[in-house]
């Protein structure tokens, strides 16, 4: 058996002329909480439904515990549970009847979890589906997830709708019930500060493209932003260097490891000021993707990533 | 662009964080007496931070003889003359030196290993005084 849950090398999905997810390649290991990173239209979706066979690969490929996505289909799904984006529900039933209704289609159907997370959830199990929040149906997919007693969870945007309590009501049960288990859970957000409480592993995709794959303890142990002030410093991309930014007499370098080192380097190269800051997850997101827009390195542009990325 | 990073999460203050970033810098030389800040709410913009707290930043700056503003001009750093007698900057360090010798003391680092440790320092900032 592989240690990795997903594996893709070089996946690609082509719509028209659109690259929505462009030479892939992720590894997310297995028991790992895995949070899948990107702004709106980056291609999260589209990744997860070609894991799971819901979508054909233009070109690479794509494997679940070592079974061919899109072609040991059955096996696949047999071991994952997929909570979708756009929660379809049936208005006229209430969540007990769902659950019956579900139960007969999975093998390893765990009765005592859903009783348990219902409870763990404060999910009305009577009421009609018409009459319930967004908040509460999307606890209802999470809870008909966790039922199916799967090896691998993939949940897109599982916090939508959601208010601070039932999002960390939902992270808690999803961390301690299922990585106590050993399962490997593998979910897309915007929400980084919740991406930052319970994942070990994180990915950004920007415009179909994987940007970074890293464990997050390295991005706050390891990863440094360096503010240098001088004139002439360089801006050329060592292997260390995820992005450098200048800005008249500042240049800000975002690294991966050895600050001290790369801080000495600067002020050896004629830097009159070196400093250097931790990291956050949101202010890594927005310096990664950011780059990716072309008017990073103009004044105004600056901006432009908030309001998008954080919504 | 001056490209400050503020934190919310890292315990200290915005403020102070800004405080500390352009005091390091003016000390470094990156920033030159004269040199031009952006205004308050230019900053405040760039950070995506409340303007109350950049203001808030730039008027201990100012108190404390590191930036001057001039009316309808702007705000600008200092000729880097301090105004207090030296018997009050004796003062202000005196705290931090006795907490410098307190924890080098429990860490069983010499006063000799201390005393280079900030001589570094000073040859970071480029060795002025």
């Amino acid at each position: 058996m592989t240690d990795t849950a997903i594996e893709t090398g070089g996946l690609t999905k082509v719509y028209g002329r659109l690259r929505a997810v462009d030479e892939l390649t992720l590894h997310v290991p297995r028991g790992s909480v895995y949070g899948f990173l990107g702004r709106n239209g980056a291609g999260k979706t589209t990744t997860m439904r070609l894991l799971l066979g819901l979508a054909r690969p233009t070109s690479g490929t794509a494997h679940v515990f070592g079974l061919e996505a899109g072609r040991q289909q059955l096996e696949i799904l047999e071991r994952t549970a997929f909570v979708a984006e756009g929660k379809v529900l049936y208005d006229y039933m209430t969540p007990l009847e769902l659950v019956r209704f579900a139960s007969g289609f999975y093998p390893r159907w765990s009765r005592e979890a859903v009783e348990k997370y219902a409870r763990v959830l404060d999910i009305p199990m009577r009421q009609k589906f018409s009459k319930l929040s967004n908040g509460n149906r999307t606890k209802v997919c999470v809870l008909l997830a966790l039922a199916q007693n799967a090896d691998l969870l993939v949940l897109d945007e599982p916090s939508t709708g959601l208010d601070p309590v039932m999002i960390d009501d939902v992270l808690r049960v999803l961390l301690d019930e299922q990585t106590a288990e050993g399962r490997t859970v593998f979910f897309s957000s915007h929400q980084l500060a919740e991406v930052e409480q319970i994942a070990d592993w994180i990915g950004i995709i920007d415009q179909g493209r994987l940007l970074l794959e890293a464990r997050l303890e390295d991005i706050k142990n390891d990863y440094r932003v360096v503010v240098a002030g001088g004139n002439g410093l360089p801006v050329a991309l060592s292997a260390q260097v995820v992005s450098a930014v200048k800005a008249e007499r500042f240049t800000r370098y975002i690294i991966t490891s050895g600050a001290e080192a790369f801080a000495a380097g600067l002020r050896q190269q004629g830097a009159a000021s070196v400093e250097m800051f931790p990291l956050n997850l949101r202010e890594f997101f927005l310096e990664i993707v950011r780059k990716e827009d072309t008017c990073t390195f103009g004044k105004s542009g600056a901006k432009t990533g908030y309001a998008s990325s954080l919504s | 662009m001056l490209l400050l990073q503020v934190n919310p999460s890292s315990g200290l203050p915005l403020y102070l964080q800004i405080e500390a970033q352009i005091k390091h810098r003016v000390a470094a030389g990156a920033l030159k007496p004269d040199d031009q800040l952006p205004s308050v709410r230019r900053l405040a913009t760039e950070l995506a931070i409340n303007p109350n707290t950049v203001a808030r930043a730039y008027q201990e700056l100012e108190r404390d003889g590191i930036i001057r503003t001039a009316q309808g001009e702007g705000t600008f750093v200092a000729d880097g003359m301090s105004q207090l007698l030296k018997s009050e900057r004796l003062r202000r360090l005196g705290p931090l030196a006795a907490q410098l010798a307190v924890e080098a003391h429990h860490l069983r680092l010499s006063e000799k290993e201390i005393v280079e440790m900030v001589q570094e320092e000073f040859k970071k900032l480029g060795g002025k005084p």
